[in-house]
């Protein structure tokens, strides 16, 4: 095709984008910055960690141009392609303090989490996510789906943070791509050999119907650069994640009775009359709750007995000047997908219409009350309405609900007593600059069940298990998690489901460290920092921060 | 993936380091750096067992450009063909002087 975009290499894309001669490409192929962890894996690395990092004019404009290849990998972010991102993004946000513009614009083109990298994509993602948020302060963040990959996975939840999307009509946007949905809940929930639902569930022209993306545009070189110039002049803003009580006030009209389906979904959301929405604290009840190790705790740690709320899965509760929030399992859920405990459409929003509340009621006080996260999540839903919906704006909203915070001085704080996995731990966990957790073999800590992986990544779940032992950014359990560095604490000792009042006070003992230790600490470089991050489990990244320093 | 490594006694000096492709599937990305040593051919390859079809390949593109260069290559599946190309390409970028 002529003139076409999409077409195009990451490279070349950067390139087209930029005014003639003004471009310049940081830690770029030359720069022998491979990911060490692919090789391990008897996988072909690429020599820009399939990043394109250029500095440029659009239309005399500065701009920063993050280029994700999809081509290679998938577009997956690994240690290095990710902390190529958050290393240029916060160099930008430096200038645009110093009071020198500079738009970043984001192409994505990417499955979300290079699951080779795991753990390290969700690290990285987090980190991406709370630099946009911190920019979103001075300049708009624009983001390019320019398609064939798309925008999938934790990337997406990134997506829903920019201020303003553009996409061509050859682009799908969601959380979970449709094998995975068929993989983890069967083919009835979502066929992923049904194409034309594929597109039409997920394709930008359905997106651009319920406000997942602003513009979509022709695939010219044209167009897309036109509407980049015509958003760095109107610097327009979707405030996609600060739609919390819409999405709320759509979910309570919901019949779930029924599948969802496009065209009773696009009539639902033109329908949506708004009501404020504030989810309680949550009280003592009389029936106990489906039990699991967020809960024994949240219950413990707050002293209400069979907590309840009327948004059954979230429960917060402020204790000792501390705020404690907490996904939990309802077994008796009516959403279907989120009764093991899962992140859904209801739990991203409710969360992330508590914390906002939260900020607001300290806006103007000195100290902000900290803000203490209950983090057993075993993944984000599976389901086909939540995609329809776009559950990647709910886990979103929560997850900047939480940056907001801690970027206004809200000591974030995980208390990790179960598991922490995937788009649920990107929701509710990652954005903390201090994890806590337990040295207990049944926390799962990770990007994607085994099963999903192999089948996503074409191995059997014999060779992801080999491979697991030579990246431990691969491995499912927290001893391995460990070695990436990004913990404040592993707590030996204490099992998952012992909270008890001793146990109890020794965790607070630790939390209260935590923040007494944090001296004003806003940002997530703690877990590039500790012994162990310097040593191996951030080695890369910080080579990287110091390149893209160098050369910025 | 197999790991493949060449050397050849070619002199022609290059003046500058290039790079070109990308490791999609089916192609391969290729970099050529200066060097006043061997040229060398480091391969990252996804695709087992070609080794002879890689020297083969190497030999025809060095036999008619003999440039001195330190080689790497991480190819994911390409045929020789699109890996000539490559080269090819990347001796263009040499002539560039942009």
């Amino acid at each position: 095709m002529k003139n076409s975009f999409v077409e195009l290499h990451a490279r070349e894309r950067a390139l087209s984008l930029l005014d003639a001669g003004t471009s310049k490409e940081m830690v770029g192929p030359l720069d022998d910055m491979i990911s060490p962890h692919l090789e391990p894996q008897n996988i072909v690395p690429e020599s820009d960690d399939g990043i394109v990092l250029m500095k440029g004019k659009i239309d005399g404009n500065n701009v920063l141009v993050v280029s994700i290849e999809g081509k290679f990998q998938g577009g997956g972010i690994g240690e290095v392609s990710g902390a190529k991102i958050v290393a240029a993004l916060e160099k930008a946000l430096e200038d645009n303090k110093n009071g020198k513009t500079i738009y970043p614009i984001i192409i994505l083109d990417t499955g979300g989490v290079r699951l080779q990298e795991a753990n390290y994509g969700l690290l990285s993602i987090s980190e991406i996510q709370n630099a946009v948020i911190a920019l979103k302060k001075y300049v708009p963040v624009i983001g390019l789906v320019p398609g064939r990959v798309g925008s999938f996975g934790g990337m997406s939840i990134t997506a829903s943070i920019l201020s303003y999307l553009i996409a061509t009509n050859k682009a799908r946007i969601a959380l979970n791509g449709p094998e995975v949905i068929e993989q983890e809940a069967g083919v009835r929930e979502f066929d992923s050999s049904d194409k034309d639902l594929i597109w039409n569930t997920l394709g930008t022209k359905q997106r651009l119907a319920t406000g997942l993306v602003d513009e979509v545009v022709d695939d010219t070189v044209d167009n897309i650069k036109n509407s980049i110039v015509n958003e760095i002049k109107t610097k327009k803003d979707a405030h996609r994640t600060e739609n919390v009580d819409f999405y709320l006030s759509l979910l309570d009209k919901l019949d779930l009775s029924k599948k969802l389906d496009i065209e009773t979904y696009n009539k639902l959301y033109k329908s949506v009359e708004v009501t404020k929405h504030d989810i309680p604290e949550a009280v003592a009840g009389s029936k106990e709750g489906t039990k699991s190790r967020g809960r024994a705790w949240f219950e413990k740690m707050t002293g209400i007995k069979n907590a309840t709320s009327p948004v059954s899965t979230v429960l917060h509760a402020q204790k000792d000047g501390k705020e404690y929030v907490a996904i939990v399992p309802d077994a008796d859920n009516d959403f279907p997908r989120v009764r093991n405990g899962e992140v859904g459409l209801q739990e991203g929003f409710a969360v992330a219409s508590v914390i906002n509340k939260v900020v607001a009621e300290d806006k103007d006080k000195d100290v902000k009350r900290p803000i203490i996260l209950i983090v057993d999540v075993p993944s984000q839903a599976y389901g086909y309405q939540e995609e329809l919906i776009g559950i990647h704006v709910a886990l979103g909203s929560s997850a900047a609900a939480y940056a907001k915070a801690r970027q206004a001085g809200h000591p974030v704080i995980d208390f990790i007593p179960g598991d922490a996995v995937s788009g649920g731990f990107l929701a509710h966990g990652l954005q903390s600059n201090r994890m806590i957790a337990l040295d207990d073999d049944s926390i799962t800590i990770q990007a994607m069940s085994k099963a999903s992986a192999a089948r996503i990544t074409q191995r059997t779940i014999a060779e992801l298990e080999e491979a697991t032992k030579h990246v431990p950014a691969m491995a499912y359990d927290i001893d391995n998690y460990e070695k990436l560095g990004a913990l404040y604490k592993l707590v030996k000792g204490i099992g998952s489901w012992e909270a008890t009042d001793e146990n109890v006070a020794k965790i607070n003992q630790i939390i209260d460290g935590a923040i007494d230790g944090l001296n004003g600490d806003r940002t997530l470089h703690f877990r590039y920092e500790t012994p162990i991050a310097k040593e191996s489990g951030r080695k890369a990244t910080l080579k990287v921060r110091k390149l893209v320093d160098e050369q910025w | 993936m197999e790991k493949l490594h060449f050397n050849f006694d070619t002199t022609d000096a290059i003046a500058k380091p290039v790079h070109v492709g990308v490791v999609a599937s089916g192609d391969l990305e290729v970099i050529f750096r200066p060097t006043d040593k061997k040229t060398e051919v480091n391969i990252v390859t996804g695709s087992d067992g070609f080794k002879e079809v890689w020297a083969n390949v190497l030999k025809r593109f060095f036999d008619r450009y003999p440039i001195q260069a330190n080689i790497e290559i991480n190819d994911f599946g390409s045929t020789p063909g699109v890996v000539n190309l490559r080269l090819t390409q990347a001796l263009e970028e040499l002539k560039d002087e942009k």
